[in-house]
């Protein structure tokens, strides 16, 4: 088989989105968090999880694509809160497949080119997503804008903004909207093995001079496609849950592309001004209300899923406290490395064999993952950057540390000029798993689905709002043609379960 | 022995760690000679023959070369330990029954009682500044045997939990009941932090501290001014105190 021609502008571009990951990454992980557990070997599954994607990602992108392409998964994603939006694909897509990349550099079982079209191919499904998930605020990442993720468009905030129910320290719907953000919190740590990645924000939103909004999102809480929530998340009724959130007095000041957010003055829960609750996943019309019909049914289902997430906090807890390390390792690997997975079920592609197996190439290096060497290891790759393949010219000056290193290695030109590469790592090798097998149920807003069926209804499926008519009915055509019958309707789209909106349509703002 | 491609590295320099540098050697010290049995160009040995030629027991082996010179890891998750102390180093002071164990941090600030009894034994970074300090009984909770423990026995009213897990996984089943929380590690940003604030308890991170015992009435100086990402950024000293109190 013929290889693609490589070109210069292709390799420009790749190694400027490597550039861009790598100081987004070294200061993410210097600023952003100090992480430790005693529970969980947090180090040594991270590393696990670098080099599974590393391995198996292209090939594995490259399936979905043939499904459905990267930008219109990153149209449904503008549109919902599933798990393909930050850290999972605005951040860790990229930087999982690069950190796995330059830890096989470090070893010696790779040369910078090794791998080429490989690179070449994730960089560019990730430009490609995100710069068609960031559309309505036309950046690369939150990076690039500042720290600051204005995701969602103008029709889903204002529905978000006027079916807010209003809130105030001491009355009931604030208890239980902050009684239950605190223990969703608490059950996305445990789900995601020690890390914050089944949690993320959007925003801040501007609504007037004294309140902001942000949108949370809270994702693989029933049963899905990670096998330790069989059974004990099978009374979680929703997967993916939306909670937008006015503010008041109060500015966030970074969102980052981890979707974690921070705030001056620091955010607590006096500052909590109104509430909302939305399920969404790849088989919904977007975002469908939960609990929206009144305060007090909005009370009650908060003060219901609390209930329902402790109960599956315990028992998810005492199943987690029985693994050996094996089994630890390999669902924190697991749960880092599938963190794109949702893309697999938006294009109705998902395999347990794909997501929920080390691949044989990267459990080798099993032996090599104990405590001690992977808390240095991880160290060095994300921030140490003192391995050899980090050092650069001595007149080199990182971007915030001022030394002369380089987080990720670039590909170099001399391809161009007749150096030999090796275009990819090939395909996946069979997998394993020390875990129990994934039970044949996932949760989903068309109830609990088998994998099949599952994958069959996301494959024929696309939202209204997604659909030819309105995909490319864009902010900047709808500032110019709101009084046309074309954004009437599609306003009314949007607003089709509002309480407050509903068959209200663009109106003047 | 045939070179590797990065064995002509103009600006590399070994990691600062020892055990990596011992590592990462060894690593490609098996490549290299795998590498050469193999006879093949760097172009068909990378992945395809690679991936066959460089196996699981090759880094077993690399494992057992380390331990035989003596070597035995840290290790951060009690897990890790457990299951293979003859890899790594002892776990000293790792469970919570020991009603003598305390914290003993070098650079704990701490002083001689006051005419009510509260004596100084430490110090932390504060999450949220509150309206008072909090005051309760210390508990420390190191292990999965005490959350247990307390998953069953319940989580007296007015403990004050002392970690040095800065993560939020440890205490899932069990933080929110207790009325504040001490960490002897971390940041306000640990996922442990993060919790605190969510929940509203009264939490110090990155604590030093020195001499307080399970059991022993304790005092945080919760309404101290909150850390800051800015005083994170210019090393600014902002702390918040930890008292023993007269029993």
């Amino acid at each position: 088989m013929s290889r693609p021609e490589i070109s210069y502008a292709q390799l420009l571009e790749t190694n400027n989105l490597i550039q861009n990951c790598g100081e987004e990454t070294y200061w993410l992980c210097l600023t952003r968090t100090v992480q430790g557990s005693k529970l969980f070997p947090v180090s040594a599954y991270i590393l696990f999880s670098y080099l599974n994607a590393f391995y198996r990602y292209p090939s594995l992108l490259r399936k979905i694509e043939a499904s459905m392409p990267a930008e219109a998964i990153a149209d449904r994603a503008r549109n919902m809160g599933m798990k393909i939006q930050n850290a999972a694909i605005g951040w860790a897509l990229p930087n999982f497949y690069l950190l796995g990349r330059e830890l096989l550099i470090t070893f010696g079982m790779l040369r910078p080119q090794d791998a080429l079209e490989d690179v070449i191919y994730v960089m560019d499904f990730w430009k490609r997503y995100v710069l068609s998930w960031h559309r309505n605020d036309g950046h690369l990442n939150n990076r690039e804008y500042g720290q600051r993720a204005q995701i969602l468009p103008d029709r889903r905030l204002e529905v978000f903004h006027r079916d807010l129910y209003s809130c105030e320290p001491g009355d009931a719907l604030h208890e239980a909207a902050h009684s239950f953000l605190a223990t969703a919190s608490q059950y996305g740590f445990l789900i995601s093995c020690e890390s914050r990645i089944s949690l993320t924000n959007s925003g801040p939103y501007r609504l007037d001079d004294r309140h902001e909004m942000i949108v949370r999102d809270f994702m693989d809480l029933a049963e899905c496609s990670l096998p330790w929530l069989d059974g004990v998340a099978a009374d979680v009724p929703y997967n993916y849950l939306t909670v937008p959130m006015s503010v008041r007095d109060c500015h966030f000041s970074i969102v980052d592309d981890w979707g974690s957010f921070e705030s001056k003055p620091e955010f607590t829960s006096d500052k909590l001004a109104g509430v909302g609750l939305y399920t969404s996943d790849a088989l919904s019309e977007g975002f469908v209300p939960v609990g929206m019909g009144s305060r007090e049914e909005l009370t009650a289902t908060f003060r219901l899923l609390n209930d329902k997430m402790k109960e599956a906090t315990r028992k998810l807890w005492l199943r987690i406290a029985g693994w050996t390390r094996d089994q630890m390792l390999d669902a924190g690997a697991l749960t880092y490395y599938n963190i794109i997975k949702d893309l697999a079920h938006v294009a109705g592609v998902f395999a347990v064999e794909d997501w929920l197996t080390i691949d044989a190439r990267a459990e080798r290096f099993r032996p090599l993952f104990n405590d001690e060497l992977s808390d240095q290891l991880l160290g060095s790759l994300v921030v140490g950057h003192d391995l050899p393949g980090h050092r650069q010219s001595p007149y080199t000056m990182m971007q915030h540390s001022d030394r002369p290193v380089r987080a990720y290695t670039p590909l170099p030109y001399s391809v161009l000029a007749g150096d030999d590469y090796v275009a990819s790592c090939g395909e996946p090798q069979s997998g394993t798993s020390h875990l129990d097998p994934k039970i044949d149920r996932y949760r989903t807003t068309q109830g609990v689905l088998t994998l099949e069926e599952y994958n069959r209804r996301a494959r024929d499926f696309t939202p209204e709002l997604c659909g030819d008519q309105y995909r490319f009915l864009c902010e900047t055509w709808v500032k110019y043609h709101y009084r046309t019958p074309l954004a009437q309707d599609l306003y009314r789209l949007e607003q089709r379960q509002s309480r407050t909106l509903q068959g209200k349509g663009a109106g003047p703002r | 022995m045939k070179k590797l491609p990065i064995d002509d590295d103009r600006y590399g320099t070994p990691p600062q760690s020892v055990l990596l540098e011992a590592v990462c050697n060894s690593v490609q010290d098996l490549v290299r000679r795998r590498f050469t049995e193999s006879a093949l160009p760097w172009s068909q040995f990378v992945f395809s023959a690679s991936d066959r030629l460089i196996t699981k027991a090759d880094f077993e082996s690399i494992e057992k070369q380390l331990l035989d010179s003596g070597y035995r890891f840290n290790w951060s998750a009690v897990i890790s330990q457990r299951e293979r102390p003859e890899i790594y180093c002892a776990a000293d002071g790792a469970s919570d029954d020991a009603a003598s164990f305390s914290f003993d941090h070098p650079d704990a600030l701490v002083g001689e009682p006051d005419a009510t009894g509260r004596a100084a034994c430490g110090q932390g970074e504060n999450v949220v500044r509150r309206p008072a300090n909090a005051v309760g009984i210390a508990r420390y909770v190191r292990s999965s045997e005490r959350v247990i423990e307390f998953m069953n026995q319940g989580v007296p009213p007015g403990s004050i939990a002392i970690i040095d897990d800065s993560g939020g996984t440890l205490t899932a089943p069990i933080l929110e009941h207790f009325a504040g929380i001490v960490c002897a590690g971390g940041t306000i940003r640990s996922h442990l932090g993060i919790l605190a604030r969510e929940y509203g308890i009264p939490c110090l991170m990155n604590a030093r501290l020195r001499g307080i015992r399970d059991g022993d009435r304790v005092e945080l100086e919760t309404s101290a001014d909150a850390m800051t990402a800015e005083a994170y950024f210019t090393g600014a000293a902002k702390t918040a105190s930890i008292w023993k109190l007269a029993p």
